[in-house]
């Protein structure tokens, strides 16, 4: 399943307004659309691959990023912060690291990204997405992007842009966590 | 379109453009950001030629955190005909803190 988010081509979508974040998208009945199945097989932190199968259950925030980006790093305590806050209540982060150049730009590197998560404090798992499979799967187009799966494995939430810890777009996700947590 | 130059303009897009200009016997490209727009300097701009060659953008003005441009990226190259290829340049626009990958066909006269 192929979700189409935004339709429109890069040029037109530069004229946007900046939205940093907003509830999902909903399938036509009004309800939240299931969240598609992501087949990425190279993961780090993490000893076996996570499937959105095996996550049923728990709340699933999809984190899509790459350590070439300045807004994306600079997310990254707050993404620490959740998973540390959240992990053992039932949430999981997923880095979803999306390059953005050809492979001679370095960030396909698995080694590059392993340094990367290294010097971020990351130790949630990421999957590299270096085909932008699961990127074009969710219709993203921004670097960082979010994507917050509730426990039915639905899209509840999604987003896009830096925030910081304890800013109001911190402190939104986190009641958006808190909610999908309570349910 | 630089000042004192023969020049040519790659089509607009709302995000950047490419100039490039004759310079005795080289091209001098500059990327041209929109205004508030900040290109990426973790991922230095490439403008992939047709022939297959690279050629790398840069400038030694940054931004006080090193992650953006403060001046606009520049390369060269010898001259040669039209200006064929694809530019590969990470831009955020103004006033939004995420950006976007852009993959720009490029097809303007030899300056």
């Amino acid at each position: 399943m192929t979700i189409r988010m935004l339709g429109l081509g890069t040029t037109l979508l530069l004229t946007g307004a900046a939205v940093s974040s907003r509830i999902s998208r909903t399938t036509t009945a009004g309800e939240p659309m299931a969240a598609p199945a992501w087949r990425n097989t190279s993961w780090l932190n993490t000893d076996r691959p996570l499937t959105l199968e095996s996550l049923r259950g728990r709340v699933v925030l999809l984190n899509f990023w790459v350590f070439t980006c300045y807004n994306c790093t600079n997310t990254v305590p707050s993404l620490n912060v959740f998973d540390h806050e959240y992990r053992p209540r039932g949430l999981t982060v997923i880095g979803i690291h999306t390059p953005e150049f050809p492979p001679y730009g370095g960030e396909h590197d698995r080694a590059n990204v392993a340094r990367a998560l290294a010097k971020e404090g990351i130790s949630y798992p990421n999957a590299q997405d270096n085909d932008r499979a699961t990127w074009n799967l969710y219709g993203i187009q921004y670097w960082p992007s979010f994507i917050l799966i509730d426990k039915a494995g639905r899209i509840r939430y999604e987003g896009y842009g830096e925030f910081h810890v304890g800013d109001p777009t911190h402190r939104e996700w986190a009641r958006r966590i808190e909610s999908l947590l309570a349910e | 379109m630089l000042a004192g130059c023969r020049g040519a303009v790659a089509p607009p897009t709302d995000l950047v453009r490419l100039v490039a200009a004759a310079t005795g016997s080289l091209v001098r490209m500059t990327l041209v950001p929109a205004a508030g727009a900040r290109i990426n300097a973790r991922l230095k701009p490439v403008l992939e030629l047709a022939d297959g060659t690279r050629v790398q953008f840069d400038s030694q003005s940054l931004t006080a955190d090193s992650a953006y441009y403060a001046g606009q990226p520049e390369a060269s190259m010898a001259s040669r005909g039209r200006i064929e290829g694809t530019l590969r340049v990470g831009v955020c626009p103004a006033g939004l803190d995420a950006c976007l990958a852009l993959a720009l066909p490029i097809d303007i006269p030899a300056p």
